[in-house]
């Protein structure tokens, strides 16, 4: 048994300590807000925080958690109304909404590091992440947003 | 589902504590009648479009499915609007199947079929008669109530008037009336509401589906999780059309949690209690392929060479598509002066977000189950289904899930991801989750055919286009993709050939053919269909008539476009918008006209060209769009700006190659799209000619390609005739 903190709350999986994070969060904690979109890092859909670092779920083996904090879009906000949140919905960003657990995610990481991020800022941290339906103007706004009301 | 019944428009239904109504979308009323679900006091189950709860929710179904285009809020829109709806008191809910055909696009056969940016237009008049009807029965109703002429009654969002006396009833309060009229008359045309009233269409609601995707709710199939789930893992082919001819597959049946190891028709299945083992042990497989295939033999860069070399043959057969007066002579006129040009566009993946998975859990006489699956097409799903198991549709439970990007990855392939599935779950008697990795879904990619477009134009002596010949050498889509269709087609692909038509452009003699090609890959869709390719071929090659024609390209087009009020209306906003032709310096513009079926657009592109590394760079683009009436004019400009940054991704980084049969390509590492840091700044203006409202899934593609290419010309003096536009071709083009 390994002892994970994971929103807030320890949580104990019998799992091999190989296993990638995103894998033990979708399928033993039923956390599907991570989403599984390229499994090699190249697209930011499993981004979630380590310790409020922005990570990649799929490359990051159980053993690399233990003893951090790990927090989803699941508990990003208690109540689900982060001041990113409530942007993304002022600014009617996602269209499919896969990949947007993860750019809310690498945007919340963003802001705690810099809470008025420039626009290069913005972008040059948003391009890890990919989104298919092209919802990119609405995400640099939707963070400026958030940002002013920060 | 609780069974409905259809009545006659005489009875009604009012069942304990409950009652409710719907109206088909001819105006008729069915009436379902159910038994009330102590799970959902204040509800009865109906089976139509529209119900009212006492509490005076309305809940208004949608049949289309939901892949990122909005649907599930433009759609519902449309009846509030006619029915006189307070959207905040409104419900949408999701059509997962259509025994009898009630709920299916008219633009696809009456079938639930999810493409082609179709549901606006298919669904329109639908989605308003039934909610006109459901209306006029709350009129009908409250007017008898009050018992005074219906002619005096009127509404509010949700609620039923009677000015004359200052009485009042909300939707709700009428459903719980224990007489209800239902022997209204049918709706007709007259009975609709002009443009000029609409409370609803034309504001920005917000999408339904968005909150929930902010915090990570919403449920893709790959999401789905059922009690007792297993997991399942495949080994495909390497090329299409060979089977395993000896699998070693010990070592993978030795890995702890795998459950059985079961052979498919082109691949080889693991399934496990996990999906990481169920993948672990997949990569242990150990398998011998027949190498028999024809496709063994297929190579992108001669497959599209031979296309090339096909479509300038000009005695090679081909199949008229679109024809006007007679090209032959319109070529062939004194005092004509001929121009010609060869473009070609290759592969492209869809590279939707979410990896395709479907979960299927059959029952245990193996002759039903239930599934669920993100679908262009329930109907499709649940017909394949059914053949799978050897059983009838009505035993398949089907939920359409939201899907994480569709694109046109997601129609006609759906079958074969589901019916693997089923077997899967069959075979281990338990519900299996199927999931296949980014490398499988590139590996085995459904691609947008490579082809290529040869022109023969002439201009007359005052430099007016008259003649116009295109012939376009591509396999088919609608072949490989339908083939039930297809071989009732005539040689006609819609599928490849939509948008070669130019109907707005006033060409006397006119014909575009299909050369048809053998083919060499899985084809499909890819968002903008033919129109994509068309466009970018057809337009750039007006920007090489214009300046044989010795004018400019704005000029060259308003004279094509002068019987199309529209086609000249979207033109002059976005020349207008976009200050056409004054780019900064060391930058140029482009200009593209280019539709997608009736929504009509125009776009200008402003690039600047790295000369170094032949990289270019968009720093601008600008879309005038006519949807005709736009229902929900934030998201139509959502999907217009997806549609750009998707257009310019396919153009200047995408391609699939294929050697030896096999795709080179792997993940986004290798097959990579346009990222934050690589767009434009987006600007687009809709400008509304009040036409039958049309489709905005797929218009912002086909305007792409030309406004960038016709951009280069400006800027280098050289065209670009080959998509993609890599930097290595770039380079090469302005060095030449």
């Amino acid at each position: 048994m390994t002892a994970l903190t994971i929103n807030g709350k320890t949580v104990n999986v019998d799992t091999d300590l190989q296993t990638p994070l995103l894998w033990i969060l979708r399928e033993k904690l039923g956390l599907t807000g991570t989403k599984f979109g390229c499994g090699v890092a190249s697209c930011g859909a499993c981004t979630v925080h380590l310790d409020g670092q922005a990570i990649y779920a799929c490359q990051t083996p159980l053993a690399a958690v233990v003893g951090k904090a790990v927090t989803t879009i699941e508990g990003l906000s208690p109540t689900g109304d982060h001041a990113l949140q409530r942007a993304w919905i002022a600014e009617q960003v996602p269209q499919c909404g896969y990949c947007q657990s993860g750019q809310i995610m690498r945007a919340a990481a963003l802001l705690s590091a810099i809470s008025r991020p420039t626009r290069g800022q913005i972008v040059n941290t948003m391009s890890a992440n990919l989104c298919r339906c092209g919802t990119y103007p609405r995400i640099v706004r939707a963070i400026e947003r958030a940002a002013k009301g920060a | 589902m609780t069974p409905s019944a259809k009545l006659s428009r005489r009875e009604f239904v009012r069942s304990i504590g409950f009652l409710s109504f719907a109206v088909l979308g001819n105006g008729s009323i069915l009436l379902a009648q159910g038994e009330a679900n102590a799970q959902e006091p204040g509800r009865l189950l109906a089976n139509a479009w529209v119900k009212i709860s006492r509490s005076d929710e309305v809940t208004i179904r949608f049949a289309s499915t939901e892949m990122g285009q909005g649907v599930m809020t433009s759609l519902p829109m449309i009846l509030a609007e006619e029915l006189d709806a307070d959207w905040s008191k409104v419900l949408v809910e999701q059509v997962d199947q259509d025994q009898e055909k009630t709920y299916g696009n008219p633009l696809f056969g009456g079938n639930l079929f999810t493409a082609g940016s179709e549901s606006i237009e298919g669904y329109f008049n639908i989605m308003r008669r039934a909610g006109a009807g459901a209306r006029r029965i709350l009129i009908y109703t409250a007017a008898a109530a009050w018992n005074v002429p219906v002619t005096e009654v009127s509404s509010e969002p949700s609620v039923i008037l009677h000015k004359a006396s200052g009485r009042s009833m909300s939707f709700g309060q009428i459903a719980a009336l224990s007489k209800i009229v239902t022997d209204v008359p049918d709706i007709t045309d007259t009975d609709l509401k002009p443009r000029s009233t609409y409370r609803l269409i034309g504001t920005d609601p917000g999408r339904r589906d968005i909150p929930g995707k902010t915090r990570g709710e919403t449920v893709y199939s790959i999401d789905v999780r059922v009690p007792g789930m297993v997991y399942a893992a495949q080994l495909h082919a390497p090329v299409e059309g060979e089977t395993p001819a000896k699998v070693s597959d010990l070592e993978a049946r030795a890995v702890q949690g795998v459950i059985d190891i079961v052979p498919l028709r082109n691949s080889i299945a693991v399934v496990a209690n996990r999906w990481e083992v169920a993948k672990y042990a997949r990569d242990l497989l150990k398998v011998e392929w027949t190498t028999t295939s024809s496709f063994r033999s297929a190579n992108s860069a001669t497959d599209l060479a031979a296309a090339a070399t096909a479509a300038g043959e000009l005695g090679r057969p081909a199949t008229a598509w679109s024809t006007r007066g007679n090209v032959v002579t319109g070529l062939s006129g004194t005092g004509r002066r001929v121009v010609e040009a060869t473009y070609t566009t290759e592969h492209v993946y869809h590279a939707q977000m979410e990896p395709l998975a479907a979960v299927a859990s059959v029952d245990a006489d193996g002759k039903g189950a239930e599934v669920w699956l993100g679908t262009q097409s329930q109907t499709l799903s649940i017909a394949a289904a059914a053949q799978t198991l050897q059983t009838t549709p009505d035993r398949i439970r089907f939920h359409a899930m939201q899907m994480g990007g569709g694109f046109g990855r997601r129609t006609f392939f759906a079958r074969d991801l589901l019916s693997d599935a089923l077997i899967l779950s069959r075979q281990v008697k338990r519900p299996v989750k199927l999931i296949w990795t980014r490398e499988d879904d590139v590996k085995n990619a459904w691609l947008r055919p490579a082809g290529a477009h040869k022109f023969h134009a002439a201009l007359d002596e005052t430099g007016k286009l008259v003649a116009w010949r295109h012939r376009v050498a591509s396999p088919s889509i609608l072949a490989f993709a339908w083939p039930q269709r297809w071989e009732r087609a005539n040689n006609l692909d819609p599928l490849v050939m939509e948008g070669t038509e130019s109907t707005d452009y006033d060409i006397p003699d006119f014909l575009a053919e299909h050369v048809l090609m053998e083919r060499r890959a899985r084809v499909s869709a890819w968002r903008a269909i033919g129109w994509g390719t068309n466009c970018f071929a057809r337009e750039c090659f007006i920007d090489e008539l214009a300046h044989a024609a010795g004018t400019n390209p704005v000029d060259f087009r308003r004279r094509l476009l002068n019987k199309s009020a529209r086609g000249r209306a979207v033109l002059e906003a976005v020349v207008k918008m976009s200050n056409f032709d004054k780019p900064q310096q060391g930058r140029a513009f482009g200009l593209s006209f280019a539709g997608y079926k009736t929504t009509l657009g125009a776009g200008v592109a402003e690039l600047s060209i790295d000369r170094q590394s032949g990289q270019i760079q968009v720093h601008r683009f600008w879309a005038a769009v006519d949807p005709g009436i736009a229902i929900h004019p934030n998201n139509l400009q959502a999907q217009i700006e997806g549609g750009i940054i998707y257009g310019l991704s396919g153009l200047l980084k995408e391609r699939v190659t294929i050697v030896k049969g096999e795709i080179e390509q792997n993940n986004f590492y290798d097959y990579e799209v346009l990222r934050m840091n690589e767009i434009p700044e987006i600007s687009i203006q809709i400008v509304e000619s009040g036409a039958p409202p049309s489709g905005a899934g797929e218009i912002g593609v086909p305007m792409t390609g030309a406004a960038v290419a016709n951009a280069v010309f400006a800027l280098t003096g050289k065209r670009l005739r080959d998509m993609p536009f890599t930097p290595g071709r770039v380079k090469t083009l302005i060095n030449s």
